[in-house]
């Protein structure tokens, strides 16, 4: 064959191709004519066109199959892999065994990482799912890497059970039994959720049950993080692409975005198969069979499934399936809304009494419900819907709140509770402040809320709801609006319930408390306190919150030893009623700030330390409230003089405030604020100051000129001038930190103290020591009053007094003050820098 | 060039592994990773994309037709000893070598006929260059591409098929 010949083969493979497909062999005929040859060429090319061949797949797939296989992995870290017993749309799973512990673990893996980021995305996602999820029946996290070759890889907890329906069918458990077993795959998923994590792949296959009988989830490899703004179109595609069709609600099918009601569809259909003991669609294998499962697919009872388990009677069928057939609702207006309200109603079952699923009394209570509550519902929803639009991790507090409000039913307290969710995990730590979007939503809802007078009682709990948010905000002046309109309306209520009174009074005490005004807010708090308690049952959690409220107040008011008392009779009155975990954190971490003030170092740390484990555990590492440990960390380890070791949890604190509230936040300017610190405590002064600078700033926007906060600013500035050599700068600032604690603290506060400390520091720099020593037997006076005698500050501001009267020349006294300083220090503070500078003055002293 | 692009690839796909169905890998894919870190590597920062990916495909066309003629003298030589691997939960690979061999050499012959077309083939299977890349590579439309990708693509598979 020559070119022109294949010029002509081709020009007439386009000419057939252009004709029907039946006149093509006339046509050929009549073109070729006798060359046979070029007829037969072209016909054994038209017969190829569109069939399958080597060409129409994919090089690199063939590539794969040609070349030899990767060299195997025998070990990873410190695993001897055993053997391969999983291979999941995202990575191989392992049997692996530690040789050092004998401990097995499944390890899982993903070969050829490279390939595409958005795998290695995904496999981190569930990494970083997996770490944040700690629950016995989730399966935990062990460790993970990335082997040389760029491999990452996980341990976690190797589980050796069967899957849920195999142990069923071998075991044949109760009607009861299964139930309690679902039950607890119920508590799993909704912990999951609570964690902002949707598992997205639930089948009987990632449920194992161990031979004691406890539930394990498996295969977070699709799990979604509702926190995160991940949802790529990328992600969700390839998760669709890799999910179980048989288990997968309609709409994931469909493509659109999971939500906790996906989840609990599929919980739906894995209840179906326990009681059925006939799974609910025909396995089929990937979304290529997917389009049939699109399908509207039949409601079926499980009670109509001939292999289904023996025992329910009539009535128990009927409510079985109900369950059933509300968890799998097409319709998710009709589906439970969360993991919660489905188990709820298991529960309900379990105890024999009616389900809330019942479709007829559901209507009929929605309907009561939106009738009787449609001003605050359409307040909520107000915040709600735009929100959803806003911010990602508000989305899917926001599905709870309104799953709630639904299931809960005619409980607008509820509604209140989970609308503070959105801002809060339990206290103030509120969501991003500048997100003015929510501020105008918060607005509208208020102007909403002033409306509702009709119903006094709802309409105080949406003031209160309000006031608390505006609060979290940082929008003391409108906080301080809803919250004492709140107060009014509660008290004025004809049925008052003193419970709700005490939570406004408190409320109020704790804005003053942030306001700054700390006379009224000691006064409100001890007047919270003594109305719950004598108004609430012994261990109401009002009683003991009421309590901590006011060991933070005192706290505050610098009286700490009292605030200590008060602290640890909030924690015993905790631990009387087995509270939660997250309730006896706080309560901690202010006892470690008490002690922390009253200079007890070691109790602060070991207290600061346990706050820090319990939070990494329930929230994980990257979880704002896990700032407050380490922030407290930092300062500790500052004040002994451990300034590298500061630097690095305050910068760690900046990176997780920074990463959560953004830059501008009074968060992240407090751990800021630290940072600076221990850089210029390191006399890296050109470091610290911007971050000073911008702490400030932030302070002054946030709580005005008159707080402590800015004081602390101040005063950090101030030591930085002091370091670089601007006296008259440090000394000005000095001055003005000083002014301002006592503005808002009161004169007799212990940091008015240190700030004349600082102050007299700059004297000494300037050799003005007559005025250090006036300065400073005022501090030590002043120190004498509030605080231990071997407290670290009053220890500073001896040595101090000890140097100026060294300047002096008045060496006894000089050597008598260094000495106490001395023997403080050596208490709280032995690695401190003052440590040297005492000794070096009592030398110079007894010289 | 040729050759660190022949060893990138090499390095890379030799891991690949064809069963993963959430791999989103392919020619394209493969070669872009290649450029990206060979340009990483500094020593091709100074050549075009567009002309690293001519070469890459001629690359690929080399890796596949010698790992097809290893594995082919391999098979000859007796079954290879069974290693534990990430690929051990796979089928049996389904055999290309020969497809490969054959369509190199009718390749080869295509490139006497129409050196042009020829490359088209080599840089849109092996390279995975879209059509529109493919079209500005050779300075021709994508109409042109589209035309002669048909008529390339059908006598090649005829000529791999008649080979078997």
């Amino acid at each position: 064959m020559d070119a022109q010949r294949w010029n002509r083969i081709q020009e007439l493979f386009h000419e057939a191709l252009a004709l029907p497909e039946s006149s093509r062999a006339a046509f050929l005929e009549t073109a070729c004519g006798a060359d046979t040859g070029l007829r037969e060429d072209v016909l054994a090319m038209l017969a190829e066109d569109g069939r399958p061949s080597v060409l129409a797949r994919d090089a690199v797939e063939v590539a794969g199959e040609l070349l030899p296989d990767a060299p195997p992995i025998a070990t990873i870290g410190p695993y001897r892999l055993l053997s391969a017993i999983g291979r999941g749309g995202m990575g191989v799973v392992y049997l692996a065994e530690r040789d050092d512990l004998g401990s097995r673990a499944a390890i899982k893996v993903l070969p050829n990482a490279w390939i595409s980021a958005v795998r290695r995305e995904r496999f981190a996602l569930e990494q970083r799912a997996l770490s944040r999820l700690v629950h016995p029946s989730i399966a935990r996290l062990y460790d993970a890497g990335i082997l040389e070759d760029g491999t990452p890889w996980f341990a976690m907890e190797w589980v050796d059970g069967e899957p849920v329906t195999a142990y069923c069918a071998r075991r044949q458990p109760t009607v009861k039994s299964r139930l309690g077993l679902f039950r607890s795959i119920c508590e799993a998923v909704q912990y999951a959720h609570q964690q902002a994590i949707l598992h997205r792949d639930l089948k009987p296959s990632n449920i194992f049950v161990k031979a004691d009988g406890s539930v394990r989830l498996l295969d977070f490899g699709i799990a979604k993080r509702l926190d995160l703004d991940d949802d790529t179109p990328d992600l969700t595609r390839t998760g669709v692409a890799v999910m179980t069709p048989a288990y997968a609600a309609p709409e994931l099918i469909r493509g659109e975005p999971a939500t906790v009601q996906a989840d609990v569809y599929s919980l739906g259909v894995i209840l179906y198969e326990l009681l059925a003991q006939a799974p609910f669609v025909a396995s089929t294998r990937r979304t290529a069979d997917a389009a049939a499962l699109m399908e509207p697919r039949e409601a079926r009872p499980p009670s109509g499934s001939p292999t289904r388990i023996e025992g329910p009677g009539r009535a128990a069928w009927a409510d079985l399936d109900v369950l059933c057939l509300t968890a799998m609702h097409e319709d998710l207006g009709r589906r439970y809304r969360s993991v919660e309200a489905l188990s709820r109603d298991v529960d309900r079952f379990l105890r024999d009494e009616p389900l809330e699923a019942r479709p007829d009394e559901f209507r009929y209570k929605l309907r009561k419900f939106t009738a009787r509550n449609r001003a605050p519902l359409l307040a909520a929803a107000a915040v709600a819907a735009a929100l959803t639009a806003l911010i990602a991790f508000f989305t899917f507090r926001l599905a709870v709140a309104r799953d709630a409000a639904v299931a809960e039913a005619a409980r607008a307290q509820r509604i209140q509770q989970f609308m503070l969710h959105l801002f809060e995990g339990g206290d103030k730590e509120a969501g991003p402040a500048d997100k003015l979007e929510v501020l105008t939503l918060v607005d509208r809802s208020a102007r909403d809320a002033r409306l509702l007078a009709a119903d006094p009682a709802a309409q105080a709990d949406l003031f209160q709801t309000l006031g608390e948010i505006y609060h979290s905000l940082g929008k003391y002046p409108q906080a301080s609006e809803m919250l004492d309109a709140a107060l009014e309306k509660r008290r004025g209520l004809p049925n008052k319930a003193p419970a709700l009174v005490a939570e406004s009074v408190q409320a109020v005490g704790l804005l003053r408390l942030d306001q700054g005004k700390l006379d009224e807010a000691e006064s409100l708090v001890r007047q919270a306190l003594a109305l719950a308690g004598s108004t609430l049952p012994k261990g109401h959690p009002g009683i003991d919150a009421a309590t901590a409220a006011l060991g933070r107040v005192l706290t505050d008011r610098g009286q700490y030893k009292q605030a200590i008392e008060v602290l640890e009779e909030a924690a015993r009155l905790q631990a009387a009623r087995a509270a939660p975990e997250q309730d006896t954190a706080t309560v901690l971490i202010r006892l470690a700030d008490a002690h922390f003030y009253e200079g007890d170092y070691d109790r602060a740390e070991a207290l600061s330390t346990q706050v820090y484990d319990m939070y990494r555990r329930m929230y994980g590492e990257d979880h704002p409230r896990v700032a407050d440990p380490v922030i407290n960390l930092g300062t500790i380890a500052s004040q002994r003089g451990q300034y590298a070791l500061s630097e690095k949890w305050f910068r760690k604190a900046a990176e997780i405030n920074r990463d959560y509230y953004g830059p501008d936040h009074p968060e992240t300017a407090s751990s800021l604020r630290g940072l600076g610190q221990a850089l210029a405590s390191q006399k890296r002064f050109d470091e610290a100051e911007p971050v000073l600078r911008q702490v400030l700033a932030v302070r002054e926007r946030v709580y005005g000129p008159v707080h402590s906060g800015v004081a602390n600013a101040v005063n950090s500035l101030a030591h930085v001038a002091q370091g670089k050599g601007d006296l008259v700068l440090a000394e000005q600032l000095f001055q003005r930190a000083a002014d301002i604690y006592r503005k808002a603290n009161g004169d007799e506060h212990h940091f008015v103290g240190v700030a004349l400390a600082n102050l007299a520091g700059v004297y000494l720099d300037k050799k003005d020591y007559a005025r250090a020593e006036r300065t400073l037997r005022g501090v030590v006076v002043r120190f004498q009053r509030v605080l231990p005698e071997d407290h670290f500050d009053l220890a500073v501001a001896r040595v101090k007094l000890g140097r100026a009267l060294l300047g002096l020349g008045r060496r006894e006294e000089a050597a008598r003050e260094s000495s106490l300083a001395l023997a403080a220090l050596a208490k709280t503070a032995p690695e401190s820098s003052w440590v040297r500078s005492a000794r070096e003055d009592l030398v110079a002293a007894r010289r | 060039m040729f050759a660190a692009a022949y060893e990138e690839l090499r390095r890379m796909a030799t891991s690949v592994k064809r069963s993963d169905p959430a791999s989103t890998l392919t020619p394209t894919t493969l070669v872009h990773a290649a450029w990206v870190k060979l340009v990483a590597s500094h020593t091709f920062a100074a050549n075009s994309e567009l002309h690293f990916k001519r070469v890459a495909a001629r690359a690929m066309r080399q890796l596949l037709v010698e790992a097809a003629r290893r594995r082919k003298a391999e098979k000859r030589g007796g079954p290879q000893a069974a290693l534990v691997t990430f690929d051990e939960a796979l089928d049996a690979p389904i055999e290309h070598e020969e497809e490969v061999i054959a369509l190199h050499d009718a390749l080869n012959e295509l490139e006497r006929l129409n050196p042009r077309q020829a490359l088209m083939v080599e840089v849109r299977f092996f390279g995975g260059l879209p059509v529109a890349e493919a079209a500005r590579l050779l300075g021709i439309s994508e109409e042109t591409v589209h035309r002669d990708w048909r008529a390339a693509k059908a006598w090649l598979a005829h000529e791999v098929r008649r080979a078997r």
